[in-house]
């Protein structure tokens, strides 16, 4: 070897593995001669040796510990505490996923009334990829503004169209993936901003009921809440839940951004006696629901399966999807026109994937990104002469008036965030979300946990996040000169070159 | 059926252990002449009296909370180690003190039995011993 100085983690290790086993010796000599309290070394590293024999000649399973022994154990520990140690110390304020500081701590001052404004330049490598919105020479003032209703229903006359006030809901989180206080707080906090929340498909909405918001109801592939034993669509169910006061509108879940093209997923850690009985399954194993529904085979079949939705329930009835293939969605919209059936909106989602518990490879590869998708989906309807039959609720890391605003250019009537509301109450990205163990006590049943969950107050945080949100939105809009986020067009935004969003300058329109 | 039978050996033995180590503890508190001797003996009168008692009192205590079972058991085999350590160096084992010495290997059997019955949730240990199935 050089003269450098070098450790040599193996010769150390086995310097190690020799020396403990001297060491008890030589402590159990001094325990002997000079005082019996040297004992309490000697029993401790009697200990110490015969983990280190069994780490070196008695377990099979790790390598590392079979050749190093006892100081092989240093790894996994320092790597246990590797995600903590980045994210509060090594990260900065831009690298993280799926949020970084930046993004979250904008939430958490929106949602503690705290001033966002920041100095000194933007963190963003905008000039790479970062889309950004053009703004007007002649910005207008806020009072030129147009109210930011949006009333879903409307196009077919539905009798019981929903009129939002604002332009932001709270998106689709089961109970089951979250404890009761997290939906007290959201459905508490959805009730004093006024605005939607959406159930999930996590069965009869007990809490949420109780709280008494306006709620879009979800219907996932199984149907919990509404369905007969076999996984099939309960009229009675559904008409009986439809006609109570806060459910407002229906939505039926196709596929989510988290795992596009496979169904909900709750892992058993999280299932209690109630969620059992509310779901109608059993406890002990994960609840799967199917990939698609049973009544929806086809194209034909599934918007004719849209049509007895909404006669059935008499409300407004959208459907969510993430976007995979633009042929297929062609062939939908071409079958909506043919039946002359529409959804009252079509729910956008990302493939960014959000809380819910999904296979790695589903939430990492499976799906387009929400902006492609949201701006194709705006086309293809556009393209069919059909964009006025229904509404474009997006979603999709949705959590900051930033990625809204770009959102309402690329065709979104209205925003759905699930993570938004998260960070809002309280989230810290622990991303703990399918282990029941959420230290901040939102996806967890775990009492102890969700003690940490003030209600009242986390309320007041949604009520204050969404009441910023809607004044960043106003001023930007404001800024691009549009009275309303229906004026405004992907003409708004600067698209650079390496941005996903840059095929589709020139494309359309 | 072994799952359904584990547990409740593993009770029986804390409570095998907590009885024994508990019952000392009165002679160790109170002063008794007898431990006194002993640990005159062996050199920790009366500190290291108190210091074992207030341990053994944890490791007692440790070994009745499901929680810290694990820890309790632990503890307990370690001063138990101890013990016997002392009776073959300096104490012996005539007399009284081979009762005390039996008590001692009784006990530290009990907590290596708990250890045993819950080795998976031996910190440093269990998650290793979980990993290679081929092993006890």
């Amino acid at each position: 070897m050089t003269g450098k100085l070098v450790v040599n983690l193996h010769k150390l290790a086995r310097f190690t593995n020799l020396a403990l086993p001297f060491l008890a010796g030589l402590f159990f000599l001094a325990g002997l001669r000079i005082s019996f309290y040297f004992h309490f070394l000697t029993v401790s590293f009697l200990f110490l040796n015969f983990l280190n024999a069994f780490y070196l000649f008695g377990q099979r399973g790790h390598s590392l510990l079979r050749n190093f022994g006892i100081l092989g154990q240093g790894r996994y520990i320092l790597e246990s505490i590797g995600p903590e140690l980045r994210q509060y110390l090594y990260l900065n304020d831009t690298e993280e996923r799926p949020f970084n500081r930046n993004e979250r701590s904008e939430v958490y001052r929106k949602a503690q009334n705290i001033n966002s404004a920041s100095s000194f330049g933007s963190q963003k490598d905008f000039d790479a990829t970062e889309v950004k919105v053009r703004h007007a020479m002649f910005p207008i003032r806020k009072s030129q503004l147009k109210p930011s209703d949006v009333t879903f229903g409307e196009e077919r006359g539905c009798p019981n169209a929903y009129t939002m006030k604002r332009p932001f809901i709270i998106s689709a989180m089961s109970f089951g993936s979250l404890g009761e206080s997290a939906v007290r707080c959201f459905a508490r906090g959805a009730k004093q901003a006024g605005i939607l929340m959406n159930t999930g498909e996590g069965g009869y909405p007990k809490y949420h009921l109780e709280e008494g918001c306006d709620l879009i109801f979800q219907m996932g592939t199984a149907k919990f809440g509404v369905r007969h034993p076999d996984g099939s669509l309960d009229d009675d169910k559904l008409k009986a839940l439809a006609a109570k006061d806060s459910i407002k509108m229906i939505e039926i879940k196709f596929s989510q951004g988290a795992k596009p093209g496979k169904g909900g997923l709750l892992p058993k850690e999280k299932i209690t006696d109630e969620i059992a009985a509310l779901r109608g399954v059993t406890k002990g194993e994960d609840v799967i629901s199917p990939p698609s529904h049973r009544e929806c085979t086809d194209l034909e079949s599934a918007v004719r399966f849209i049509r007895h939705v909404q006669r059935i329930s008499e409300l407004p009835v959208g459907i969510k999807m993430a976007m995979g293939n633009a042929v297929e969605f062609h062939g939908l919209v071409d079958e909506m026109k043919r039946q002359d059936v529409f959804p009252d909106w079509i729910t956008i989602d990302g493939s960014e994937g959000g809380t819910g518990a999904a296979p790695k490879a589903f939430m990492d590869r499976v799906g387009l990104p929400l902006f492609p998708a949201l701006k194709r989906a705006d086309d293809i309807l556009t393209e069919h002469e059909v964009r006025n039959r229904l509404k474009i609720i997006a979603s999709g890391k949705l959590v900051g008036p930033g990625r809204q605003m770009i959102a309402f250019c690329l065709g979104a009537d209205a925003i759905a965030s699930a993570r938004g509301h998260m960070l809002a109450i309280g989230c810290i990205q622990a991303m703990q979300c399918g282990n029941n163990t959420c230290p901040i006590g939102i996806t967890t049943h775990d009492p102890d946990l969700q003690r940490g969950l003030e209600v009242d107050l986390k309320a007041q945080r949604i009520a204050n996040y969404v009441q910023n949100l809607e004044h960043d939105l106003e001023e930007l809009l404001c800024a691009t000169g549009c009275r309303s986020v229906q004026e405004l067009s992907f003409e708004h935004l600067y698209v650079p070159k390496d941005s996903t969003l840059n095929t589709f300058i020139g494309s359309s329109h | 059926m072994k799952t359904r039978i584990s547990p409740i050996l593993s009770w029986i033995a804390q409570i095998i252990a907590v009885i024994i180590m508990g019952q000392t503890l009165f002679f160790k508190f109170s002063g008794a002449p007898e431990s006194v001797d002993l640990f005159t003996e062996i050199g920790m009168e009366p500190e290291g009296r108190i210091l074992i008692g207030i341990l053994e009192l944890i490791a007692c205590i440790l070994l009745l909370i499901p929680s810290s079972i694990t820890y309790g058991a632990m503890l307990g085999s370690g001063l138990m180690a101890g013990a016997i350590i002392g009776h073959f160096t300096t104490l012996g084992w005539e007399g009284d003190r081979l009762e005390l010495g039996i008590l001692a290997i009784v006990t530290l059997a009990a907590c290596s039995l708990v250890l045993f019955i819950r080795r998976y949730t031996i910190p440093f240990l269990g998650s290793a011993l979980q990993d290679s199935p081929s092993e006890p």
